[in-house]
């Protein structure tokens, strides 16, 4: 565990020479060049399918008649709720969503029937033709009053509520000098991947589907499927293949089931694309956040009590909802800073407002985003600088977590402020700027690896030599851009002392080795603790098959660039081993559970944890209101970097898809309808709209940490959206609490601040 | 205008779509009459319309670039005349666009992305009411149309991009603006490819002050604006402000604070071409 000394610094380039370049496949995928499942267009006897949703956000259905679509030219089948053949029902933690509706439709993206075709052209004659005839019901469309509503499910509309508490709070707050309460919302974020859901179903010879897919979770998608699907586990395949972005927003079943029931009923190869209207419509996004809180201190600025009440919106189905809401909560209650009391609390509501499940930062940086606020709002009512208000109230690497769990950081919250306050982007700008008022901010947060909570939490891999003689490296998760396959080559030739080219590493098959999810920035820490569990078993037997081929005792021989070494001559390469050796003795394989922490029964919220401090430099153009952020500068503390270009990647990646959700991203709905369509309508930030950004890694983990790798895939957009709002308002005296920063609002705050002054 | 056959006016795919590939202007005038074509160059805002609504012209009039006077940009005692098959591209890296128009490069900069501008063209930005429109406007452009009979010129004032008829904008003319002080401002929702909340130009000719607007509230001269600005010298700020704010409320822009905006933005561009308000 970190201590409470300065840890080593390092700023990252993407170029660094001891981690090597960005790998070739990066080029190849900004280029185009690398394949997708849904590129897969020459398998014979493909057809191809395609989704008829709801033309109403809710209503009853009342008829589905697909006989006229069954006639038209070109079309092997129509599937409707009567073609499923197991569970018409899917979600990860409440299977509640239908692969097609039966008497009912939630949102307007649910799906009603589905066709497989010769052509994409015929798809939507055939589309047409299924005749189906509804019964508008009212809408749920205000969070707020949902659980007022007509029920969208048995039960009601809400689906879950939460609330942890600590203390008195209201004891606690007759205590404080000053309070603060204000109300936050935060938008329906859209993942805007490059490849939108799509990929195939195989039907095999013995009655299974092997699916090609773009997904997060072959193994917990194959175990659906195959409910779904009435077969047997082992009858489905999922192979998670290079997926063109994800970000949480394929960790749910997309195209699966439909491809998979389609392509039983017709036994051809049946592949499902959405474009990019159908993926705005229908797709998974982030949960809309509407929350009060109320936050107070005494006169030195010591957090005395903090109050939390959130509403989320879920939209038709539950998807991992439920978690996010956990993960929400988890944040909300200020897990950075020592607080004596709260209340946090938080209701999960059923709305038509589309679906939200699983996004990048996972609930975590809606919460943050008002926390850091109210600290802001806490340091300006005190006359205190918001650092020092932070400073004042950090945890240090010895106290326990905000639910008084067991944390282990990486470094001490307190340095990586220090990091923060020491920014260049603090220096006062030395240009006139015209009619641009320019603004620092900053913010922090923390962010914990793993599902959490004590949920079921494992992964393994398994190592061999292929027949072709190459280290092969296996585990079942999803390479959808994170450059998890390089991190696990760095890692492997580190400890092999080979190349690169000595290393294969092979992803997201369900037949493989279970790993997991590739999501809650989990991944990076079970590859590094499987890998220490089986190499050196790996490598001993592969020493040990080395002996028996050349005679050289199995101890004097050691690992090195593309096989095995006797006094610092290559005596095998990994070639002769695969050719002569026994390559089923050289296999080895490890599981871990996810690291808790020691002694507990039932694990409360995250063990393993990370932090950023994210410093904003923003200019406001005071004619407009429009916003530029000109740079970011991120303090991590996140462990070892084991492969700087991925991390890299991730910390600036996520950075800028925070800035998407604090400037210009939100898929609003109004009546149920979404009122983006496409990336003409739907604005994600442009290489125009990055920032500069610098990322400085702070480690304070010791040589012998037990867990001094930790993933780093959300930890970029904690703290983003605050610092940004931070920094308009050092700009414009402006505070917005409401994502995305509309320039209208900021601008007729500037307005009335200039006439009133 | 009607057209003279009857023809199913949209598809609902991609294949149904009929393309027609006139050899003259006067033929792709004849040719949208007859058939209810629309005419199509470069298609960057088109091919998005059609993709939403699902829904493609059955028969679409491909005009050529090659036709004289269609595309380049050209400087007579008139002005400069630009080809409307002109793509955007070559209008931002044309010299004589950089001479006459020292700032239209960087207003370019800022519309769609380069793959859009170079299949763009300066009549389909007009025809769309583009960042284009309010620095035209603003600077008295001149279009030469190919009608169904004689070829004729018109004000982009007065031309109506809403209901343009079948004729064909074959160029615009621009006066020589080089002695004018031009200033030209887009607001976005981001940096770059975005559609434009609101473009502002204003010129000043040595004499008066001409101020135009494209954008959310449709493009337009702001003419009374620029009356208050030019002849109300008996007029308060606060009185050119409250005309200003009227006019692009009675022109559309239902939105106060963008209506906010554009008010600070003609604010600084009026000083920036020398116009103290």
């Amino acid at each position: 565990m970190a201590s409470d000394t300065p840890g080593r610094m390092v700023t990252l380039g993407a170029d660094a020479p001891d981690g090597g370049g960005p790998s070739p496949e990066l080029y190849r995928r900004i280029e185009g060049r690398l394949s997708y499942p849904t590129d897969l267009l020459d398998i014979p006897g493909l057809l191809q399918g395609a989704i008829l949703r709801s033309e109403y956000a809710h209503a009853r259905l009342l008829r589905v008649d697909a006989s006229r679509a069954r006639d038209m030219p070109g079309v092997h089948a129509v599937v409707t709720a009567d073609d499923v053949p197991g569970l018409n029902r899917f979600g990860i933690v409440v299977r509640d969503q239908p692969v097609f509706c039966e008497d009912r439709v939630r949102y307007e993206g649910d799906a009603i029937a589905a066709v497989a075709v010769d052509t994409r052209a015929q798809a939507r004659a055939a589309l047409a033709a299924v005749e189906v005839a509804y019964e508008p019901l009212s809408l749920v469309t205000d969070p707020m009053t949902a659980e007022q509503q007509v029920p969208l499910h048995e039960g009601g509309n809400l689906l879950a509520q939460e609330t942890f508490h600590r203390g008195d709070p209201e004891q606690a707050f007759a205590a404080c000098a000053v309070v603060v309460e204000h109300d936050y919302r935060t938008p329906r974020q859209m993942h805007a991947f490059m490849e939108t859901e799509g990929g195939i179903a195989i039907p095999d010879d013995a009655g299974g589907v092997h699916f090609r897919v773009g997904c997060q979770s072959g193994h917990r998608d194959a175990e659906q499927l195959a409910d779904i699907l009435a077969l047997a586990p082992g009858q489905v395949t999922v192979e998670a293949m290079a997926t063109g972005g994800a970000f949480g927003g394929k960790d749910e079943l997309t195209v699966q089931p439909a491809a998979g029931i389609l392509a039983l009923k017709t036994g051809c190869p049946v592949m499902i694309h959405l474009d990019r209207f159908e993926s705005c419509r229908a797709g998974m996004k982030r949960h809309p956040v509407t929350a009060r809180m109320t936050t107070g201190c005494d006169a030195d600025g010591r957090l005395l009590a903090h109050r939390v009440e959130a509403v989320l919106d879920t939209g038709a189905y539950a998807s991992l909802g439920p978690a996010v809401l956990e993960n929400f909560l988890d944040h909300a209650s200020a897990p950075l800073y020592r607080i004596g009391a709260y209340a946090v609390s938080g209701r999960l509501v059923y709305t038509n407002n589309g679906v939200c499940g699983a996004f990048r930062g996972f609930g975590g940086n809606q919460a943050t985003f008002a926390v850091e606020s109210q600290l802001d709002a806490l340091a300006r009512e005190l006359g205190l600088c918001p650092r020092e208000l932070r400073r004042i109230n950090l945890r240090s690497v010895d106290e326990p977590g905000s639910r008084h769990q067991p944390v282990r950081w990486t470094a001490p919250p307190v340095q990586v402020l220090r990091k923060a306050q020491a920014s260049s982007l603090w220096s006062p700008e030395t240009v006139p700027r015209g009619r641009w008022l320019t603004g620092t901010g900053m913010a922090m947060g923390a962010q914990g690896n793993g599902l959490g909570d004590g949920l079921p939490d494992a992964g393994g891999g398994r190592i061999s030599l292929s027949r072709e003689g190459r280290v092969r490296v296996e585990f079942g998760f999803s390479d959808y851009g994170q450059n998890i396959g390089e991190a696990i080559t760095h890692s492997v030739c580190a400890v092999l002392g080979c190349q690169g080219s000595d290393v294969e590493v092979m992803l997201g098959h369900s037949r493989g080795p279970d790993s997991g999810p590739t999501s809650a920035s989990r991944s990076s820490v079970l590859v590094h603790g499987v890998l220490a569990g089986m190499l050196p078993r790996w490598m001993e037997a592969v020493r040990c098959q080395a002996a028996e081929l050349t005679g050289y005792p199995g101890d004097d021989l050691a690992h090195g660039p593309g096989g095995v070494f006797h006094q610092g001559r290559q005596v095998l390469s990994y070639r002769e081993l695969a050719e002569h050796g026994r390559r089923e003795a050289m296999v080895a394989d490890a599981r871990q559970d996810f690291p808790v922490a020691p002694g507990q029964d039932h694990p409360v919220g995250r063990y393993l944890q990370l932090q950023i401090a994210t410093v904003a430099r923003v200019m406001v153009d005071r004619l407009t209101g429009r916003v530029r952020v000109t740079d970011l500068h991120h303090i991590t503390a996140a462990g070892r970097v084991i492969y700087p270009p991925g991390y890299l990647g991730q910390i600036e990646g996520a950075a800028v898809m925070g800035l998407g959700m604090t400037l210009t991203e939100d898929m609003p709905a109004e009546e149920g309808r979404l009122r983006r369509d496409n990336l003409d309508q739907y604005l994600i930030p442009t290489f125009h709209d990055a920032p500069t950004q610098r990322v400085d890694v702070l480690d304070g983990t010791p040589e012998d940490d037990p867990f001094p790798v930790r993933g780093v895939g959300e930890l970029g957009i904690e703290a983003v959206a605050p610092a940004i709002t931070a920094a308009i308002e050092a700009a414009t005296g402006v505070r917005i609490r409401t994502l995305p920063v509309d320039p209208g609002v900021l601008l007729t705050a500037i307005h009335v601040r200039e006439t009133a002054s | 205008m009607q057209p003279d056959v009857t023809v199913q006016p949209e598809v609902a795919g991609r294949g149904g779509v009929r393309v027609l590939r006139p050899e003259s202007p006067r033929e792709a005038v004849t040719m949208a009459r007859r058939f209810g074509g629309t005419y199509v160059a470069g298609a960057s805002w088109l091919q998005p319309v059609w993709e939403r609504r699902q829904s493609w012209p059955s028969c679409l009039v491909a005009l050529d670039p090659g036709w004289p006077g269609f595309r380049g940009i050209d400087q007579d005692e008139g002005g400069l005349t630009i080809g409307a098959l002109t793509t955007l591209d070559e209008l931002a890296s044309h010299p004589l666009v950089h001479d006459h128009l020292p700032g239209l490069g960087t207003l370019l900069d800022q519309v769609a992305g380069p793959g859009v501008r170079r299949l763009g063209t300066v009549g389909g930005n007009l025809c769309a009411g583009g960042d284009l429109s309010a620095l035209f406007l603003a600077l008295d452009a001149r279009l030469h149309l190919v009608g169904h009979h004689d070829p004729k010129g018109e004000s982009l004032v007065v031309w109506d991009a809403a209901d343009p008829g079948v004729d064909l904008i074959q160029s615009v003319t621009l006066p020589d603006a080089r002695p004018w002080r031009i200033a030209v401002d887009k607001l976005g929702h981001r940096e770059r490819f975005s559609p434009t909340r609101a473009t502002v130009a204003c010129v000043h000719d040595g004499e008066r002050v001409r101020l135009a607007v494209c954008g959310e509230g449709g493009p337009g001269r702001l003419s009374i604006s620029e009356a208050a600005l030019n002849d109300g010298h008996s007029l308060s700020g606060a009185d050119r402000i409250q005309i200003l704010d009227t006019e692009l409320e009675f022109r559309g822009w239902q939105d106060p604070t963008l209506r906010l905006a554009i008010q600070r933005m003609v604010d600084y561009l009026l000083a920036e071409v020398g116009h103290g308000v």
